[in-house]
C-alpha cells in the first residue's frame, strides 16, 4: 500500500516534537526462477514433481534446489521424477500473526514433506508445503510427524510453490489417493460452518450476557489508550452467531458498537456453537492482574475450530486478543 | 592467534520505539558509553565492526556508510556484518578476528539496530510490516511465498523437537521461565520491559503467534544500540594500569551454520528437530576454552523464542536432549540453582534489537562478572531460517 505523502509531528517521550514521514521502501522486481525454472514448469503445464539425485550418493533431492551434489565434490546431479504421496517430517505450524503479505490467509498451516520415490524409499530432502483441511480451517491435530499426506495439485497454477498443497490421506479415499495428479477441483470441501440452532434457556441467556459484557469492554477502551491503540483504524463489521441468537460488532476507530439490530453490511462471520467460551473470555477480559485467568485466548479458541470464520481471517480476533492485556497495563481494571 | 580482552562495553536503553533518535545517533550513544567505560580516547580505536541485520529495518542500504565519522573511525577501516538473528555474535566473532590476528589492537565492536520504521499502512500497525521485512530473509523461490517468516520457522523446530521429545517442553515449563526471565530483567536498567510483570498464568493465556508458541514466550521488536572495545593484551595490559580494572578474556570462539534446506542427515541438511549449530558452536568454543559446560557460571542466551532456549541449552549440554524440562523441575537456571541464565532478562524482556542484541549478552555478562564475582560465562547468538546459524563464546576473567 503506497501511503499518502505526510509528515507529522509526534510527542517523544520527552515531551518535545518529533517528525515522522510516511515512506516506502520500494523496488519492482522480475525475479529470475533461472535453473528453478524446470521444476516449477513442470508443477504448472505437467501436474509432475521434478527432483534432483546424485549418481554417486544416491541422495535424492526435492525441491532440486542443488544442481551438483556438494558432499560429492559437486558432481552433476541428474533428474529423476518422484510421486505425490509422502509422510509429515514433524508437525506442521500454524501461523496466527503473519507477514503484512499474508494477512488475508491466517490461519494457514506449513509444514515439510518426505516424498516417496519412485523406488519406494522416500526423498533425502523434504519439499515445504502448504498443509490443508478438507474438513474446515486448519487446526491442531490434523497432522503430526509421519502423516500420510497427499500432494494436490491447484487448478490454475502459474508455476509457483504456492500451485501444491498437502491434506492428509485419511480425508481422501484409496481412489483419490491413487490418482495422479490429483487436483483441487476433486476435494471434497466439508462446510464447518454449521450452526446448532437451539431454543434452550441456557443459551440465549449466554447470548445477554455476552452483549452485556462487550458493552463494559467497550465503556473500558475508551479509558485505555493502549486498548484504543489494538482498534486503531480497523472498520470490520463482525456477525457473531451462536446457538442462541446473534448480535453484531461494527469496529470504528479505536472502538466498537454493540448492536442486536444487525444490518446487512456484513464483512466477517464467526460461528460459535458453544458461545461459554466466549462468556468466558469476556470474563477473563475484565479480571486484574493477579486474578486467575480462565479462558485461552479467542485467537486459540480459532485455531481449535471452536470459532468458526467464514473466511480466513484473522487480524479481528487478533485486535480483540490485545485488549484485556492493554486493559490491565494501563491499570483499567 | 593472540588472546583477546573485553576492555568495555555500552549500551542504550532498549526501546520498541526510539522516536527520538535516529540509529546514528543511537550508535553514537553506544560508542560514547563504551569508550568512556573502557577508559580510552576514541583516537585510539584501530578500526571498527559494525553489525546492523537488516537494510530495510534502517531504510537504507550499506547503513554503515553515515556511521563512520559519527563513531570516530573516520579514515580506518569500518566492516559490517549481517547474519541473521546472530549478526551481533558474528560482528564480535568478526571483531576478535581482527584482534587475535594481530592485525589490530584496539577494535570497536558495534550493533544497532532499528526496526519499528516499518509500517503497515493498512493495519495502521509497525507490525506486520516488521514481521514482513523479516520474512524477506526467506528464499523467494521455495519458501517465502508459503508465508515462512522468523515465528512460523522457530516453531518448526519447536513443533518438531516435541514430535522427537514427547513431554519435553512442557507448556507450564517454558511459562515458569517466561516468569523468571521476566523477573532478572527488572535488575537490568536498559531493558525494554522494566516494570512488566508477567505470570506463567499468562504466559499460559496468551495467544498462539504461531501453533505451538505463544505471544509471551517470544522475543520482543526494539530499537537500540550496545558496543564493546575489543583489546589485544599488550593494549589490554597498558589500559588496565590506566583504570585499575581487570578486562574480560574471550578464551573460546566457535561458530556453525547448518544448510537451509531440511533432510535427514545431519551433515547434509538441517535436522528439524535439532540446533545442531548450537550444538557444534558450544562444542567448539569450550574445546577452545579448554572448559566444560559445567565450568560455566552464567550464561547470556539467544532467546529469540523461550522453547528455543531450551533447546539451546540442551544443545549446549546443560541438560541432555530431551530433558529441557529438568531446567525448571530441577531447579538448574532456577533462582539458587547451579546456572545464572539471561539474567538480562535476555531478548524477550531485555530487547532484541537484532545488531547488536548478543552485545547486549556481553555486556550483561560483564556486569554479572564483576558484580557477583562469576569467573566464567557464555554468550550465545543464533539466527536465520530455522535457527541454523549459531556462535558461541567463552568469557573469562582470569587467564
Amino acid at each position: 500500500m503506497w501511503p499518502e505523502k505526510n509528515i507529522e509531528r509526534v510527542r517523544g517521550r520527552d515531551g518535545k516534537d518529533y517528525l515522522v514521514q510516511n515512506d516506502v521502501m520500494f523496488t519492482g522486481v522480475k525475479h529470475t526462477r533461472g535453473e528453478f525454472s524446470r521444476f516449477f514448469i513442470e508443477l504448472c503445464d505437467n501436474a509432475r514433481i521434478l527432483a534432483h539425485r546424485c549418481p554417486r550418493c544416491r541422495k535424492i533431492i526435492v525441491p532440486p534446489s542443488e544442481q551438483r551434489c556438494p558432499q560429492c565434490n559437486f558432481v552433476e546431479m541428474v533428474e529423476e521424477y518422484v510421486r505425490d504421496v509422502g509422510v509429515m517430517v514433524a508437525t506442521p505450524v500454524i501461523t496466527a500473526f503473519p507477514p503484512s503479505r499474508f494477512k488475508e490467509e491466517i490461519p494457514f498451516g506449513s509444514g515439510y514433506v518426505f516424498l516417496e520415490t519412485n523406488g519406494g524409499g522416500l526423498t533425502d530432502q523434504a519439499l515445504a508445503v502448504r498443509v490443508k483441511t478438507t474438513a474446515g480451517s486448519i487446526r491442531p491435530g490434523i497432522f503430526t510427524r509421519g502423516t500420510p499426506v497427499k500432494i494436490v495439485f491447484c487448478h490454475e497454477r502459474l508455476g509457483e510453490i504456492l500451485d501444491v498443497f498437502a491434506v492428509p490421506q485419511s480425508e481422501l479415499t484409496p481412489e483419490q489417493i491413487a490418482r495422479s495428479p490429483l487436483f483441487e477441483y476433486s476435494l471434497v470441501w466439508t462446510d464447518a460452518a454449521k450452526l446448532a440452532a437451539s431454543d434452550e434457556p441456557v443459551f440465549k441467556e449466554t447470548l445477554e450476557r455476552c452483549v452485556r459484557l462487550f458493552c463494559q469492554l467497550r465503556d473500558k477502551i475508551s479509558l485505555s489508550s493502549r486498548a484504543r491503540e489494538n482498534l486503531k483504524g480497523w472498520l470490520r463489521v463482525v456477525d457473531i452467531k451462536t446457538p442462541g441468537g446473534s448480535f453484531q460488532l461494527r469496529f470504528y476507530t479505536e472502538s466498537f458498537v454493540v448492536t442486536r439490530n444487525p444490518e446487512n453490511d456484513v464483512q466477517l462471520t464467526f460461528i460459535i456453537n458453544e458461545p461459554e467460551l466466549l462468556l468466558n473470555w469476556l470474563e477473563d477480559s475484565m479480571k486484574g492482574e493477579n486474578e486467575k485467568l480462565e479462558s485461552p485466548a479467542l485467537t486459540d479458541l480459532v485455531l481449535e475450530g471452536k470459532i468458526i470464520m467464514d473466511k480466513p481471517e484473522l487480524e479481528t480476533i487478533n485486535r480483540l486478543d490485545r485488549i484485556p492485556r492493554s486493559l490491565r497495563r494501563d491499570r483499567v481494571i | 592467534m593472540r588472546d583477546v580482552a573485553v576492555i568495555g562495553a555500552g549500551m542504550t536503553p532498549c526501546r520498541s520505539r526510539w522516536l527520538e533518535k535516529t540509529q546514528w545517533e543511537l550508535a553514537q550513544m553506544a560508542t560514547a558509553e563504551a569508550v568512556k567505560d573502557a577508559g580510552i580516547h576514541v583516537d585510539e580505536l584501530d578500526g571498527g565492526v559494525v553489525g546492523i541485520y537488516n537494510d530495510i529495518f534502517e531504510f537504507q542500504a550499506i547503513p554503515e556508510s553515515g556511521l563512520q565519522g559519527i563513531i570516530g573511525l573516520a579514515n580506518k577501516p569500518l566492516k559490517r556484518c549481517s547474519s541473521g538473528g546472530a549478526t551481533g555474535a558474528y560482528t564480535m566473532l568478526e571483531g576478535y578476528t581482527w584482534v587475535a590476528s594481530g592485525l589490530y589492537d584496539l577494535v570497536l565492536v558495534l550493533g544497532v539496530e532499528k526496526a519499528l520504521d516499518c509500517y503497515d499502512f493498512e493495519a495502521q500497525s509497525p507490525t506486520p510490516a516488521v514481521v514482513q521485512t523479516i520474512g524477506y530473509s526467506w528464499d523467494p523461490w521455495f519458501e517465502r511465498p508459503l508465508g515462512h517468516h522468523a515465528s512460523q520457522s522457530y516453531a518448526q523446530v519447536v513443533a518438531a523437537y516435541m514430535d522427537e521429545h514427547p513431554g519435553d517442553l512442557d507448556p507450564t515449563v517454558r511459562a515458569k521461565i517466561v516468569e523468571l526471565l521476566c523477573e532478572q530483567a527488572q535488575s537490568n536498567p536498559y531493558a525494554q520491559r522494566l516494570g512488566e510483570k508477567v505470570t506463567a498464568d499468562q504466559v499460559l493465556r496468551s495467544p498462539y503467534v504461531v501453533y505451538p508458541i505463544r505471544k509471551l514466550e517470544t522475543c520482543v521488536y526494539t530499537e537500540g544500540a550496545c558496543a564493546l572495545i575489543f583489546a589485544s593484551r599488550k593494549m589490554a595490559k597498558r589500559i588496565q594500569k590506566r583504570t585499575g580494572r581487570d578486562p574480560v578474556w574471550i578464551t573460546g570462539v566457535g561458530a556453525a551454520n547448518e544448510p537451509y534446506f531440511v533432510g535427514r542427515d545431519v551433515n547434509r541438511f538441517k535436522v528439524l528437530h535439532r540446533i545442531y549449530s548450537d550444538y557444534i558452536a558450544f562444542q567448539k568454543a569450550l574445546k577452545m576454552a579448554k572448559r566444560s559446560i559445567n565450568d560455566i557460571q552464567v550464561m547470556e542466551l539467544h532467546d529469540a523464542f523461550v522453547p528455543q532456549l531450551m533447546i539451546t541449552l540442551a544443545e549446549a549440554g546443560v541438560v541432555p536432549l530431551g530433558h529441557a524440562n529438568d531446567l525448571v523441575n530441577e531447579g538448574i537456571i532456577m533462582p539458587g540453582g547451579r546456572l545464572l541464565v539471561n539474567p538480562s532478562g535476555g531478548l524477550v524482556f531485555g530487547g532484541h534489537f537484532v545488531g547488536g542484541s548478543n552485545m547486549m549478552s556481553t555486556w550483561s555478562v560483564m556486569r554479572e562478572m564483576y558484580s557477583r564475582g562469576f569467573e566464567r560465562g557464555m554468550i550465545h547468538g543464533t539466527g536465520a531460517s530455522l535457527s541454523m546459524f549459531g556462535v558461541a563464546m567463552v568469557l573469562e576473567r582470569r587467564v
